[in-house]
């Protein structure tokens, strides 16, 4: 199987939730207790949560005399190079790991992972993904459906998807629409954008400041590969001991 | 973070054995976890036309050992193409919710409180309603003297889960009330 990816065109995306919806459905998550009637926002939850792996992000934004409205259908970005994986590593747990055939990133259900080691490889994440059952101490967020990618069928967000915003498949192809859909974009929108297409498996196109849709939805360029670099010296001799023993 | 000397010997002694049960054949990779039959693999598809509002959009039950266990859009609907929106998404927890009302619940005016009713209680009580308030408003002319015959005090607001036939039937008893004020919620 080739390596995948998803695309993510917000520009159509009218915000229906039928992806978050899916989402739940497939994966048999929990309803969340919200309080959004408190927030004024229509985002539901406020966050994500062990029990939500995607959320469309709403942002309502005073530009001018009119209100301008941006739709972030956010999940994991299955990284590349997966700092949350460098981070896991580095603290000897097992509990997170890269599909080698699809690079769908995956926290195994089954490991348990302290608090304070979860708060390690949360903040290993540029897009603040991962988050940590309390009850069963295990970590959770989107799994690329993997079940139902392995076995021939797009992703549960994917194929209930009516605007066709999202989409999912190799990662070349999805890169190829990707860039399409930009240059068409761009003629309308100067600030059309990819955000961080090269290290990310989940490209999302936005057509105005990245910062306006959510505070995390392009990682910063510095603090991504610092970061990372810094996680990969910090566990280099770990690996070279594995290496020795090995 | 620094790496304490616990995480240290935790790191290696876990990277060791891993190396050491690989080569004995054994898969350690975590990805096993996800990589479970697909639960729907050897379910029945029954195809379903979505109950919710009038774009009818296509899906596909997954019926496994006599048990709904999934439902999904269904990608050769001409209409929805496999698409479904957040509330057609939704759609197994019509079947399966531990918060979905059974039974017939009634508050009277005034009250704070719920009661559960029978059927039988709350058509009745349904129809002495329309009796009591088509009585009380039935116009048989208008201020110019022509007939009208009609209910000015009953309005009908709904109902997407009735399909065109019960919607036909619905229509010819609300207008043999006399009711004008009649919407379909394909208009609202």
């Amino acid at each position: 199987m080739a390596d995948k990816s998803f695309f993510v065109d917000t520009s159509i995306c009218s915000a229906c939730r039928g992806c978050q919806v899916a989402c739940k459905q497939w994966n048999k998550n929990k309803a969340e207790v919200t309080t959004q009637r408190n927030w004024g926002n229509y985002q539901n939850p406020p966050d994500f949560t062990p029990n939500t792996f995607k959320l469309v992000r709403f942002n309502e934004l005073e530009e001018g005399n009119t209100v301008k409205w941006y739709f972030f259908p956010d999940q994991c970005r299955h990284c590349i190079d997966a700092p949350c994986i460098e981070m896991a590593r580095g603290l000897g747990s097992k509990s997170i790991s890269q599909d080698a055939a699809t690079g769908a990133v995956l926290f195994n259900s089954k490991i348990k992972v302290s608090k304070a080691d979860f708060e390690e490889i949360r903040s290993a994440c540029p897009y603040d993904v991962p988050r940590r059952n309390e009850k069963t101490g295990t970590m959770a967020k989107c799994t690329m459906c993997f079940d139902r990618i392995t076995n021939g069928l797009q992703p549960a967000c994917v194929k209930t998807c009516p605007s066709g915003a999202m989409n999912f498949g190799d990662r070349d192809k999805m890169l190829a629409l990707a860039n399409k859909r930009l240059e068409e974009l761009k003629t309308k929108y100067p600030k059309a954008q990819l955000l961080n297409a090269d290290t990310v498996r989940t490209i999302f196109l936005v057509v105005d400041d990245p910062q306006k849709y959510h505070k995390l939805a392009a990682a910063n360029g510095t603090f991504d590969i610092t970061r990372l670099a810094a996680i990969k010296k910090m566990i280099r001799p770990l690996s070279n001991l594995a290496n020795w023993l090995g | 973070m620094k790496i304490s000397r616990r995480n240290f010997i935790k790191a290696s002694g876990v990277a060791a054995a891993g190396l050491g049960l690989s080569q004995l054949g054994f898969d350690l990779s975590p990805i096993e976890s996800y990589a479970a039959e697909l639960r729907i693999r050897n379910a029945k598809e029954t195809t379903h036309i979505c109950c919710y509002c009038s774009v009818s959009c296509g899906q596909i039950a997954h019926v496994s050992n006599g048990k709904l266990i999934n439902f999904e859009g269904d990608p050769d609907h001409p209409i929805s193409e496999g698409a479904l929106c957040a509330k057609g998404a939704s759609l197994y927890q019509l079947h399966d919710n531990p918060h979905r009302l059974k039974k017939v619940r009634y508050r009277a005016p005034y009250s704070a409180k719920w009661k559960e009713v029978s059927w039988e209680w709350a058509l009745n009580k349904i129809a002495a309603n329309i009796k009591k308030s088509r009585d009380a408003s039935f116009m048989e002319k208008n201020a110019e003297g022509k007939v009208v015959n009609r209910t000015n005090g009953i309005a009908s607001v709904g109902s997407a889960a009735l399909d065109n036939e019960e919607c036909f039937i619905y229509q010819q008893f609300l207008r043999g009330l006399g009711l004008i004020w009649i919407e379909h919620q394909a208009r609202i």
